[in-house]
């Protein structure tokens, strides 16, 4: 014991005497300093991208069918949508789920995607004047509804114009009409006469069907998306997924058909490209400091505001158009008539007019125009391939916009929007036993035998091969059948207004069940006794957590944490090797010191135990220091916090700040492995010390 | 001895003249053969077909459907309307001018679709199920003459018309001396990538009472996939009905009416 107190004595004499101390005391406190604040650093945004993630859509567990060829996607993978199998009845599983006792709420899930198809404006603005007059035949004209007709049909002959006008531009630009066929020439010249409105209502449809077929396809075809969705049950999602915020519009109504758009896709994919480059071009500036001026990812945005107004002017109808020139006129300050010059002009940005013309673009020009091309209300006609291989559209009326907090912009979960599961049902195309029956049934009257490539040439014209030509007479064909099918599914706009009950919510096809625990702590006991649960029922089952459920994007925190972790065990590695050297030279520095106390008898050991001991009361001071000054400084950030200079931090932050938290694990860990890490490089020198002889010391010159 | 030299010579002179005459065909007369098929295949009146459509793919399972083919060749016009399975039923194709529509009554709206669409997600095209008009849209140059199993066939080779807008722009067509059936028609992209076979093994002839002629139908089609190989279509023309059909059938009014 007396032997211990000498050795303290002795190393905190030491303490601050030789400057190579001071050296080693400084990179441990320095080292101290990075484990504390890298280690809750890391702990705070792997916690905060688990939470964004667990509480988004994947839940703690995630169970699905073993019967699946791919594994659970829920952000999509790189191959696109997994393949799964179906869990044929939901309703089966979820009391099942719900048996064991740690766990709080399980919801269904479904992940597909889909395509939606719109033609170009004028296609729009046809099928919204066919669908006034139809609403005129069903239920009889009223001066609202000859209005409304009146409007468009003066918006469509606007179009007409435009693309008169427009056609005589390119035309002088390019120099002559070569390529035009003829009969579109005609047609819009048609189009454009008096005679041709003045006679519109005698035969309404005659006019359209001449305007949808001859003029819009003259003007480029629309836009094809891809949309990619998840079928719930909406309510219970909600009520689950913590991090789920609507942000436009309203939730789907308990029961109701619906959808809730991602905010990202919303923006991105519908809104008005114009306002959209606007949009960019001021984050860009703000949040990365670019310059119009500097940037040419900005340059190209400006230019395509100033060529491209055409989806700005076909938008509006002749009353708005007036409007709208009146307004850029008194902007702009000038008399010019024409609203594309007049666009053009107002659309000629660089860093000092930027923010007055955007803030004038949404006072001013906004409220003219229609921002985005679906509103919150309309319905939306959804394209799938269902899993049979027939495609099946739906009608999913859109409620509102919804943000999973802190994934607002990772594009991955941004992709990602909500349907109710019925709409997602009737998309994914479950193939029924009745289905399959029918489909063979067709198959099997038809009494083709099945030819492939290699063998069909031989087989249908060689020398056994039948008659070529055969007489026959023309039969009778009763084609009603063909119109039953289209009566069966007449209820379309019923179906938008029914409200289901929970029972028929969940009896039905899912794809997953997200689980959520009461206790996230007993995560994988829980998966495991589960999965035995299972196994013991007979259920081909397979329960993963939501790491492995969220695919690319769990795949991304774990590698973000290897990085973390990375870079940690680096800082350990060199603080180690500069430990190590710079022990080395303190040792031989005092090699006559040494040598001199093995002449006066001190053992072996106790020059072992003076080095170690020394570095030990090293560690500890600065490492207590250091832990200090880090705590201090984790402080300061958990207040102030840290924000999110681009869209990977983002991600990492889980939202626009990081408000890291210091735990007394942090710190432990820290003081563990300072002093771990200064113990292990004095080993050497410390060895080298007790192999000093007194003679050799004596030999030393100064 | 020297009129006999010059004589043979003479005879020497018309053989090797004549020669390419007796392989080639006059372009002319490829136009004509194009148009005679055309011809064959059109009625004067209307024309209304049950058919049975299959696509086959690998890995998958395979698509069937029934639909009844309405056409009126006078003023070029096409309606596909589905009737089997019952999930299909009303769903449909209106050809009018050079707009392909597509109309689905689950959620009543009309999409314009392209000539390149494959018909209810098979192999087919829109040209497939329409009246032929090779002779309107293609120039022919002849190849020469081949066996196709027990045929012994005309091959000639099409390429599209300026501004006309088909599905593929090159076709290589192997038409039956005898009959003066097209066999097998193989299309190409303008790459010259070959894109699909389709053969053609049986032919139904029938006499029509607008056309006061026979008029001849591809009975059964047999379409192979030459990029997805092992992808085929086949499509198969149960009956056919040449009475008159209702005057305003192809428009979009009527097949909405018929959704209501």
């Amino acid at each position: 014991m007396g032997h211990f107190r000498l050795l303290l004595q002795v190393a905190f004499r030491n303490l601050f005497t030789s400057k190579i101390n001071l050296l080693i005391g400084g990179i441990i406190f320095f080292g101290t300093l990075l484990v504390v604040v890298g280690g809750a650093l890391m702990d705070s945004m792997d916690s905060a991208m688990s939470r964004s993630i667990i509480g988004s859509i994947a839940g703690h567990i995630q169970v699905y069918s073993d019967d699946s060829k791919d594994p659970l996607a829920l952000y999509g993978s790189m191959s696109g949508e997994p393949d799964l199998a179906a869990l044929d009845d939901f309703s089966q599983l979820k009391p099942f789920l719900e048996k064991h006792p740690n766990v709080r709420t399980v919801v269904p899930l479904g992940t597909s995607s889909a395509i939606i198809t719109s033609g170009n404006t004028v296609d729009l603005t046809l099928s919204r004047l066919r669908e006034l007059y139809k609403t005129r035949d069903d239920a009889g004209e009223t001066p609202a509804l000859r209005e409304n007709i009146d409007s468009v049909k003066g918006h469509v002959r606007q179009m007409v114009e435009l693309m008169a006008a427009q056609t005589a531009k390119s035309e002088q630009e390019l120099g002559g009409g070569a390529n035009k066929d003829p009969a579109e020439v005609e047609a819009l010249a048609r189009a454009r006469t008096d005679a041709f409105w003045d006679t519109f209502e005698q035969d309404p449809y005659g006019a359209l069907e001449l305007l949808e077929n001859r003029i819009a396809p003259q003007i480029p075809d629309g836009d094809m998306l891809e949309l990619r969705y998840a079928g719930t049950d909406l309510d219970a999602f909600q009520r689950t997924f913590d991090r789920m915020e609507i942000v436009d519009g309203q939730a789907v109504p308990t029961g109701q058909r619906g959808m809730l758009l991602s905010k990202l896709f919303y923006e991105e994919f519908l809104k008005l490209k114009s306002a959209l480059r606007m949009d960019h071009i001021k984050q860009q500036r703000e949040l990365n400091q670019k310059t119009i001026a500097t940037d040419p990812e900005l340059q190209r945005w400006v230019k395509e505001n100033q060529t491209q107004t055409r989806e700005i002017i076909f938008q509006l109808d002749p009353l708005k158009t007036r409007e709208m020139v009146s307004r850029l006129q008194k902007l702009l300050g000038t008399q010019e008539a024409g609203l594309e010059p007049l666009l053009t002009r107002f659309f000629t940005l660089d860093d000092d007019n930027f923010d007055t013309r955007y803030a004038q673009f949404y006072a001013e020009l906004a409220p003219l125009l229609e921002l985005y091309r679906l509103r919150m209300g309309d319905t939306l006609t959804i394209t799938a391939f269902t899993r049979t291989g027939y495609m099946q559209s739906a009608n999913v009326k859109v409620y509102g916009t919804y943000q999973f907090k802190g994934l607002e912009k990772s594009a991955m979960a941004g992709a990602l929007s909500l349907m109710d599961l019925m709409s997602f049902r009737d998309l994914y195309g479950y193939l029924t036993a009745d289905k399959k029956a029918e489909l063979a049934a067709i198959q099997k009257q038809s009494g083709l035998t099945a030819l492939n490539r290699e063998q069909a040439e031989e087989a249908l014209f060689g020398e056994d091969s039948g008659v070529l030509v055969a007489e026959a007479a023309s039969t009778d064909i009763d084609d009603r059948a063909a119109f039953l099918g289209a009566e069966e599914t007449l209820k379309r706009d019923d179906l938008l207004q029914r409200v289901y009950s929970q029972q028929e919510i969940e009896q039905g096809v899912a794809l997953s069940a997200a689980v959520m625990l009461k206790d996230p702590e007993q995560l994988e006991q829980t998966m495991a006794e589960l999965r035995q649960a299972a196994k013991d029922a007979g259920l081909k089952l397979r329960v993963v957590s939501w790491q492995e459920a969220a695919g690319i994007i769990g795949q991304f925190v774990l590698l973000g944490k290897l990085v973390l972790y990375f870079a940690v065990f680096i800082i350990f590695v060199v603080a180690l090797v500069i430990i190590n050297n710079a022990m080395m030279m303190a040792t031989l520095q005092r090699v006559r010191e040494v040598g001199t106390m093995r002449a006066i008898g001190a053992q072996r050991s106790f020059v072992l135990g003076m080095v170690l001991v020394e570095t030990l009361v090293l560690g500890l001071v600065f490492g207590a220091a250091g832990s200090l000054v880090g705590s201090g400084f984790m402080a300061w950030l958990h207040s102030t916090g840290i924000p999110a200079g681009n869209e990977a931090l983002y991600f990492f932050f889980s939202g626009p700040r990081l408000f890291p938290s210091l735990s007394a694990s942090n710190l432990v860990a820290a003081f563990v492995i300072v002093l771990g890490v200064s113990a292990i490089s004095t080993l050497y020198p410390a060895f080298l010390a007790t192999r000093v002889s007194p003679l050799q010391a004596m030999q030393t010159d100064e | 001895m020297r009129l006999m030299n010059m004589l043979s010579a003479a005879a020497l002179a018309v053989a090797l003249l004549s020669a390419p005459a007796a392989l080639a065909m006059e372009q002319a007369e490829q136009v004509k053969l194009l148009a005679t098929i055309d011809d064959r295949q059109r009625n004067g009146g209307d024309y209304k077909a049950m058919v049975y459509l299959e696509q086959k793919e690998k890995g998958k399972a395979d698509l069937v459907y029934e639909l009844v083919v309405y056409r009126r060749d006078a003023d070029d016009k096409l309606m596909m309307l589905f009737t089997k399975p019952k999930a299909e039923a009303g769903k449909g194709y209106l050809r009018l001018d050079k707009n392909l529509w597509n109309y689905d009554p689950n959620v009543g709206r009309w999409e314009r679709r392209t000539e390149r669409e494959r018909i209810a997600g098979t192999d087919s095209r829109r040209a497939d199920f329409d009246e032929s008009r090779l002779a309107e849209e293609f120039d022919p140059s002849y190849e020469g003459e081949a066996k196709l199993g027990k045929y012994t066939a005309h091959v000639l080779n099409l390429k599209v018309k300026p501004n006309v807008d088909v599905a593929y722009p090159v076709l290589k067509l192997w038409v039956d001396k005898e009959s003066g059936n097209i066999l097998k028609q193989e299309e190409y992209a303008l790459s010259g990538r070959k894109m699909r076979t389709a053969l053609y093994p049986r032919w139904k002839k029938m006499f029509s009472e607008s056309k006061k002629d026979n008029v001849w139908v591809p009975e059964e089609m047999r379409i192979y996939d030459e990029v997805e190989k092992g992808n085929s279509t086949t499509i198969l023309i149960k009956t056919v009905d040449l009475r008159p059909l209702e005057a305003n059938l192809f428009t979009k009014a009527w097949l909405e009416s018929k959704s209501r």
